[in-house]
């Protein structure tokens, strides 16, 4: 069972709702960039996922929130295959991703994680690792371009042993930005964040998502940030897909 | 073979007992000592020095009977030994599918690799009293080598776990995310056997030198080939690293290139993965 992105006000689900259906009929042509079908993890007889199936358009912010250990972070990490869901899979322009080398998938499917993991070395060194990685070399330029977007021209040259936090997080994102992905995946990259640099970093996300017309899922503990980046929302409890629909509707949906 | 075994067992056997009873005595006072200082070892010095003079009387009664014997039992001897090691360095990686082959190959592969090179050249005899004893000191620094290249290894992928996933993410191959872990990893276990070959002659007189100036041999010579066997030793350890650590970063990932080894969990999603494909 999916759920269109474009699905307008009713298109909201609950576990209470079960068994789960989308109210607002799916448009016939809708252009499906990323669908999960029937996902599911289960890892020493835990679920950590289980039958998830949504699907998201280019252009479109989709928030996933829910309680700890919802299974939010699990679910993220299946779509760029950093772990293998036990069954279901997921399409990626109607293609299987499982018949797209780990690789190249993971360059389509960019993921900035809720801490910045940068490698030691200058900001310039992380920017030029993916497309290092398939043997394309960034030019300075391209480097600085990058920076520029993320709001630190001029700094490709700096350790990044010195860097706060929200920098960090800014050039974890240019980093994965510089692989020019189709869908971006945010693991709670505000989360340790102060609020200033959380203002910060929300506009460039939605700034580069309107730009570059990608599809972004990002995972909150945050609902009014949800609420400030997301046009839908999915809900996540004990693994399953408890609701999705319009940010506003489903989090004010009791 | 009776009768050199009945050979073997003279007089200096019984002085040798004598005096292990006398090293024994003074390891018992130590551990004493430790136990005075809230540091218990009883139990496992007990053991341990149980299962040494056990095992070193038994390899002296096995030297004796085969002292004069084919170059096959020699080899088979050693191969026995490099189960044992293998065996014994496997214990490091417990819960990882596959560690007892990993280990044994790696250290069939260092200690072969040196030990045929030296029957090759000449600097080893081929016969049971030369090829055994030397074989076993290179097979035994092979193990340490495997054993501390191994849980390096594996610390440092548990310890960087982010920067590997990070790297995966941004579409690297699993074999760079953990290349400086895996350098990292066989200079750690080569570093003993480097600070073994600088302090030689100047900390310590290795035991075949002693041994063969004892016997009479040339003191130079036996100093000459005390080097060639420590420098055996650190080529046998080199090469028993790297394999054991290129061994492990293929089973660190699986085939859809995830990090398998990152926790309890993922080493049981590796399995769930495998099935899934």
């Amino acid at each position: 069972m999916t759920t269109r992105p474009n699905g307008v006000a009713n298109d909201i689900r609950t576990v209470a709702d079960a068994p789960q259906v989308a109210i607002e009929p799916e448009p016939a042509a809708a252009i499906t960039d990323l669908e999960t079908r029937h996902l599911s993890r289960k890892v020493a007889g835990r679920v950590l996922v289980q039958d998830v199936s949504v699907q998201v358009l280019a252009g479109e912010i989709l928030a996933i929130v829910g309680p700890s250990g919802a299974g939010k972070s699990s679910f993220l990490r299946l779509l760029n295959r950093l772990d293998e869901p036990t069954s279901g899979t997921v399409l990626l322009k109607s293609q299987d991703y499982r018949s797209i080398t780990p690789r190249e998938l993971r360059r389509r499917v960019g993921m900035v994680m809720q801490t910045a993991y940068l490698f030691p070395g200058t900001i310039a060194a992380n920017i030029a690792f993916g497309p290092y990685q398939c043997g394309k070399m960034l030019a300075p330029a391209q480097i600085e371009g990058l920076l520029e977007r993320v709001g630190l021209p001029g700094l490709a040259d700096r350790d990044v042993s010195n860097l706060s936090g929200g920098e960090a997080q800014r050039v974890a994102l240019a980093r994965t930005l510089a692989n020019e992905p189709e869908v971006l995946l945010l693991d709670e990259p505000t989360s340790a964040l102060d609020e200033a640099s959380v203002s910060g970093i929300e506009k460039l996300i939605l700034g580069i998502v309107r730009e570059r017309r990608m599809m972004c899922l990002i995972v909150t503990h945050n609902r009014t940030q949800a609420e400030r980046l997301a046009g839908r929302t999915m809900v996540m409890q004990a693994g399953r897909l408890a609701a999705i629909g319009p940010t506003e509707q489903v989090l004010h949906a009791g | 073979m009776l009768a050199e075994l009945q050979n073997s067992i003279g007089d200096d056997v019984l002085t040798g007992l004598a005096q292990a009873g006398g090293a024994i005595a003074l390891c018992a006072a130590v551990v004493a000592l430790c136990r005075w200082q809230s540091v218990h070892v009883e139990r496992e010095a007990v053991v341990s020095m149980a299962r040494g003079l056990v095992q070193m009387v038994l390899v002296g009664l096995v030297l004796a009977l085969l002292l004069h014997g084919r170059l096959l039992i020699g080899c088979l001897i050693l191969f026995m030994m490099a189960i044992a090691a293998a065996i014994t360095a496997a214990q490091r990686l417990k819960g990882m599918a596959g560690a007892l082959p990993l280990c044994f190959w790696s250290i069939a592969a260092g200690a072969g690799t040196v030990i045929a090179a030296m029957l090759a050249t000449r600097s080893l005899r081929p016969d049971i009293s030369m090829l055994v004893p030397v074989g076993s000191m290179i097979i035994a620094n092979a193990m340490n080598a495997c054993a501390q290249a191994i849980e390096r290894l594996r610390a440092e992928i548990l310890a960087h776990v982010g920067q590997i996933e990070a790297g995966l993410s941004l579409g690297a191959e699993p074999a760079v995310t953990v290349a400086p872990y895996l350098q990292s990893a066989v200079y750690a276990s080569l570093l003993p056997r480097l600070d073994m070959m600088k302090s030689l002659g100047l900390v310590w007189i290795p035991g075949v030198m002693a041994g063969m100036v004892v016997s009479g041999i040339s003191p130079v010579y036996a100093g000459i080939y005390q080097f060639i066997i420590v420098a055996m030793i650190l080529a046998a350890s080199g090469i028993t690293g790297l394999v054991a650590t290129v061994l492990m970063r293929s089973r660190a990932f699986s085939a859809a290139a995830q990090l398998t080894i990152r926790s309890a969990e993922t080493m049981a999603s590796s399995r769930a993965s495998g099935q899934a494909r």
